[in-house]
């Protein structure tokens, strides 16, 4: 808990970090409509590829000096030291990131889907889809930016963008699941599942990739 | 006890000196087989019915494809026995490895792509298996601008065989998800459990060409390890002798 | 099975108009080989000479 509360004051301090990525987001989508004729039929096509694709673009920004600064200062490596389960550590901190960065996303996927579609139900439907996606891409990416850690944040989007893609699949196979009304839970828990492998998964391995730099 | 093993037998130094014992056989011999079966296949082998001429590509693209899969198979084995065993051979095998199996996945790709001109009548289609082997190159890409990215060799294995061992997982899922999302590629026509579906004359030489073409690459994956030895090993003595 | 599939050099080179495709695929193949196996025992030729010249 009380890790839980100093992660967030860190991550409070730093505006840049965490407004950073949202207001990229509210710019994609700002963006979009100004590059299409302004017909409500023709916005709705592309609308939800724009949505994912702002989502992982701006996780992407989100995981970018996740560990840099921590690394720089010396902390990380204290840390390492210091606490038990350095796994934790690393769950705690994208949490926490997924707090200040990911839920506001979604919450402005879902402004902004209302906006274009005018279906509030679909709307609501997107939602959780969006609040599972970006916890999801945001663990990718810390992955991608542990391994580059020093090197630049391209480096470990580019690593991780294959690994994040078949979550874009799913993404776009579950909105048309809600235009069709079928099997809409099923795609929400496929995501949850995947969700809470990867929940544990990546933490573990990024103590791993972190120790091999510290080394 | 297998630790034990693997550290007499793994060393670079016996590898080296093993290999070399080989390579001329292994060369001569998979570049003979490789060049008769590719031959036949090519201008021996009766017209397909429905193809064509054009099922001729099947002979380079089928064991391209086979390999670029199982590149990456024996990168992740060798990542798995570094990060276990602290291989120092392994670790130079992942790095020699990954510009290869790019190299294999980019034929497969273009042979692929270009098969699918007189076939579809497009030289590119979303389709599931030829995005997941274009993901698949760009995986290979990434793995090796990561281990370039690192000056410290000893830190950029360790990295690159975690993320290999992490996309490996995930090949599966990729290759499920985007066939789950579309497809048009012809199912595979060969597989280890069923009959294959091709006629026998077709088939000799594909099992011809998809034997040497693996001999072959197993031969550049030796000489870029020993390339990959020479240069991390410059300051053992026993290079001197072996040089 | 071991006939020639084509009546004259000509015809195999054509292929029914397919040969082009069939050509370049194994020109790229013969090119990636060669440049490979080329661009390794290059490097191998250069590693061994900066090793002797260092002693």
């Amino acid at each position: 808990m009380k890790l839980l509360k100093l992660e967030f004051l860190k991550l409070k301090k730093k505006s840049r970090s965490w407004l950073g990525p949202i207001l990229v987001f509210w710019l994609i989508m700002i963006a979009y409509p100004l590059t299409v004729e302004l017909l409500p039929e023709k916005l709705e096509v592309g609308f939800f590829s724009v949505l994912w694709i702002a989502t992982l673009i701006s996780m992407m920004l989100a995981a970018e000096d996740i560990f840099l600064e921590d690394f720089n200062d010396g902390s990380l490596e204290q840390t390492m030291i210091k606490t038990t389960s350095f796994a934790s550590l690393i769950s705690i901190k994208v949490f926490i990131y997924w707090l200040l960065i990911g839920i506001p996303i979604s919450l402005l996927s879902f402004i902004f889907s209302f906006g274009t579609t005018t279906n509030f139900v679909l709307s609501l439907m997107i939602f959780p889809l969006s609040i599972i996606s970006s916890y999801i891409f945001l663990n990718l990416f810390v992955l991608g930016n542990a391994l580059s850690l020093n090197k630049g944040s391209v480096l470990g989007a580019l690593v991780t963008i294959p690994l994040a893609l078949p979550v874009l699949i799913v993404l776009g196979k579950s909105i048309v699941a809600i235009q069709f009304n079928i099997n809409y839970s099923g795609f929400i828990f496929l995501l949850l599942g995947c969700l809470s492998i990867i929940i544990v998964a990546v933490p573990l391995v990024v103590s791993y990739i972190i120790k091999a730099h510290l080394e | 006890m297998i630790k034990k093993f693997i550290h007499q037998f793994a060393s670079p130094k016996t590898y080296l000196f093993q290999v070399n014992k080989f390579y001329n056989y292994i060369f001569y011999i998979s570049i003979s087989i490789y060049v008769l079966s590719i031959t036949w296949g090519l201008l021996f082998v009766p017209e397909d019915f429905v193809q064509g001429n054009s099922f001729r590509i099947i002979y380079l693209h089928v064991p391209a494809s086979f390999l670029s899969q199982s590149l990456y198979a024996a990168m992740a084995i060798a990542s798995v026995t570094y990060l276990i065993w602290r291989v120092k051979l392994a670790a130079y095998l992942i790095i020699a490895i990954a510009p290869i199996g790019a190299m294999v996945t980019f034929i497969a790709l273009s042979s692929g792509s270009i098969w699918g001109i007189p076939t579809w009548g497009t030289w590119w289609q979303w389709d599931a298996r030829i995005t997941s082997t274009l993901i698949l190159f760009i995986m290979y890409l990434g793995l090796i601008s990561l281990h370039g990215s690192f000056s410290n060799y000893e830190k950029a294995d360790k990295l690159l065989s975690w993320l290999v061992i992490v996309g490996f997982v995930n090949i599966p899922i990729i290759k499920k998800s985007v066939d789950w999302w579309s497809t048009l590629h012809q199912s595979a026509s060969i597989t280890l459990t069923n009959k294959p579906s091709i006629d026998p004359s077709m088939l000799y030489p594909l099992i011809g060409s998809t034997i040497g073409f693996f001999g072959l690459i197993i031969c550049l994956v030796i000489i870029s390890s020993k390339v990959q030895i020479i240069k991390r090993e410059s300051t053992k003595s026993w290079i001197k002798d072996y040089v | 099975m071991f006939d020639f599939a084509f009546k004259s050099i000509e015809e195999a080179i054509y292929m029914n108009g397919h040969g082009i495709y069939v050509w370049i695929v194994v020109t790229i193949v013969i090119v990636c080989l060669i440049s490979a196996f080329g661009h390794y025992k290059i490097k191998l030729r250069e590693l061994k000479k900066k090793f002797n010249e260092s002693d």
